[in-house]
């Protein structure tokens, strides 16, 4: 008889084990290539922008709310945080998780952060790149790095919940992404505060002075609230995990 | 150990597991029954990887379902071919140590390989195993936190000859020991080597249930219809049923298909009659002795 696992040794095993699956040369090549693609872009549209330096850096947050907040961040999480707990749920490895001593919340949190570690240099570094050669300041930048940090937390904690809640997560993923965040949000502040997109860019409007579509609240309000919603959906995921029927 | 109360198991329209009712010990009991037979849903009950619709199950008088402590006492092997593939087979052994806070995880993992008889300091990774390989990678697995009730659904498929033998001798010496061993198994010849208890499970409901050798002497003693092909199907029908060694007869064109539940009297019967009667016999052979009819005759006799 062994007894409860320590939290901080089951956040360790899980995150590693989870870690270790993430990472296959497909996924990490793929994203990567879209990171680089993002790093392209910026770099054409720096090299075109001949206008004023207000218009030069209106332009240059609109590409990086566009690649990098519509596309690369979610979809980066996307695929790693639904991967790391819904993979194990779909190929019957979970169990190896599920059956032991450990807290729920525990295995969440460590799926959780192996997703962010794998998501974090392939979205931070390639729009962190795009920003910087745009050429229109430190703000951006700066900008850029705590909205796809934070974006990165929050869209992972809700993909891991995700995976647990549904078959194929990925899916379902890219059509909260492309329908809700991408259209429906759009439309009013009401969606758009259900839209981490929401968040991220007003954390870009409150440092730049650029006003975004949706970036309409406060750089405090931006950076609490998709840290509470990856809490809250953190919390929701291992609820969903002791309740969850394993194969 | 384990204790199995009205438990049925129902997805939808589908029942898998129906109002079923034992309890376990220590020692081997042997969980016997065709595949879809409901002996995984039963193991994944007992584990707590699913809730019963309706009844109790508990392990060592606990939910595994809720109590975080037991699932450090029970050791399973599932049945499904799923392990982490991009591990080597003494990581995989060495989180499972790790998840349930095994002492020392890297010599538990050596020591437990050793015992199912693989090589810790192999690199490959268990996605390149064999399936009796993969197989004894989750027996390990399964046995490295000492459990005190271990679980293993069908642990034999895939291994060899000799690696079955060892892994029956392996249960045995565990069960000697004072654990309690639930083995599933489709193939009844496995039951026959792994022990004593019996559980018989067909249809999602319990069919039988007590020691190996009784059950089988009630398969034994079914009804059993045989088919007896010949040149006079009618004159050897008849003097069968004259001798009382046979209980009904359906004749069709050069064959009799009969049933009988006196299955040694028949077949020390059959040749001397028709020797007696000088009809040719061109074939004798059962028609339901699969495993699904001995299942079937079970469920339907209780």
């Amino acid at each position: 008889m062994t007894g409860t696992v320590a939290a901080p040794q089951a956040i360790s095993v899980t995150y590693r084990v989870i870690l270790r699956q993430l990472v296959t040369t497909g996924r990490v090549v793929g994203l990567g290539l879209i990171g680089v693609a993002v790093a392209v872009v910026g770099w054409a549209v720096g090299q075109s922008i001949e206008s004023s330096a207000s218009v030069r850096l209106e332009n240059a947050v609109g590409v990086i709310s566009l690649v990098a907040f519509t596309i690369v961040v979610p979809v980066v999480s996307l695929v790693f945080a639904a991967a790391s707990l819904g993979d194990t749920r779909e190929d019957g490895t979970l169990v190896y998780l599920w059956l032991r001593p450990m807290r729920r919340w525990t295995v969440v949190v460590g799926a959780w952060l192996a997703a962010v570690t794998v998501s974090l240099p392939l979205t931070v570094i390639p729009t962190v790149l795009t920003a910087m050669l745009l050429d229109v300041g430190s703000d951006l930048i700066v900008a850029t790095i705590i909205a796809s940090a934070l974006g990165v937390l929050a869209y992972s904690a809700l993909f891991v919940l995700l995976g647990l809640l549904v078959k194929n997560a990925i899916v379902w993923g890219l059509g909260y992404v492309i329908i809700w965040e991408g259209v429906v949000a759009a439309f009013g502040s009401s969606a758009a505060k259900v839209a981490i997109r929401g968040y991220t860019s007003s954390i870009l409007t409150a440092r730049t002075g650029v006003q975004l579509e949706l970036g309409d609240l406060s750089q405090t309000v931006g950076i609490v609230v998709p840290a509470l919603i990856a809490v809250g959906a953190l919390v929701l995921a291992a609820v969903r995990l002791d309740r969850l029927e394993v194969a | 150990m384990v204790s199995v109360t009205n438990v049925t198991k129902a997805f939808g329209d589908v029942v898998a597991v129906s109002d079923v009712s034992f309890t376990v010990g220590p020692g081997i009991t042997a969980l016997l029954g065709p595949n879809g037979a409901g002996k995984s849903t039963l193991f994944r009950m007992l584990c707590g990887l699913a809730s019963p619709t309706r009844g109790t199950v508990r392990v060592l008088g606990r939910d595994a379902r809720t109590d975080t402590d037991v699932r450090g006492m029970i050791g399973l092997a599932p049945q499904q071919d799923a392990l982490f593939d991009r591990l080597d087979a003494r990581q995989f052994v060495e989180i499972a140590a790790t998840t349930h806070g095994v002492p020392d995880p890297s010599a538990a993992a050596a020591r437990v390989l050793d015992i199912v008889e693989l090589d810790p300091t192999d690199p490959k990774s268990v996605g390149a195993y064999s399936k009796g390989m993969r197989q004894r990678v989750k027996l390990a697995a399964a046995l490295v936190n000492d459990p005190t009730v271990l679980i293993l659904d069908e642990p034999l498929t895939g291994l060899d000859p000799v690696q079955r033998r060892r892994m029956i001798e392996l249960f045995n010496r565990l069960g000697d020991g004072g654990k309690c061993v639930l083995v599933s198994s489709h193939v009844l010849d496995e039951v026959a080597r792994l022990g004593s208890r019996v559980l018989v499970i067909a249809q999602g409901r319990l069919a039988a249930a007590g020691d190996y050798h009784a059950l089988r002497d009630q398969m034994d003693d079914r009804p059993h219809r045989i088919r007896v092909v010949t040149d006079e199907p009618r004159r050897l029908a008849a003097a069968l049923l004259q001798r009382e060694v046979i209980d009904g007869v359906h004749v069709a064109d050069g064959t009799v298909e009969l049933n009988t539940s006196d299955v040694d009297g028949f077949g020390r019967q059959i040749a001397p009659v028709a020797r007696e009667l000088g009809v040719r016999l061109r074939g004798v052979r059962p028609i339901d002795d699969d495993l699904e009819s001995v299942f079937r005759y079970l469920v339907e006799r209780r």
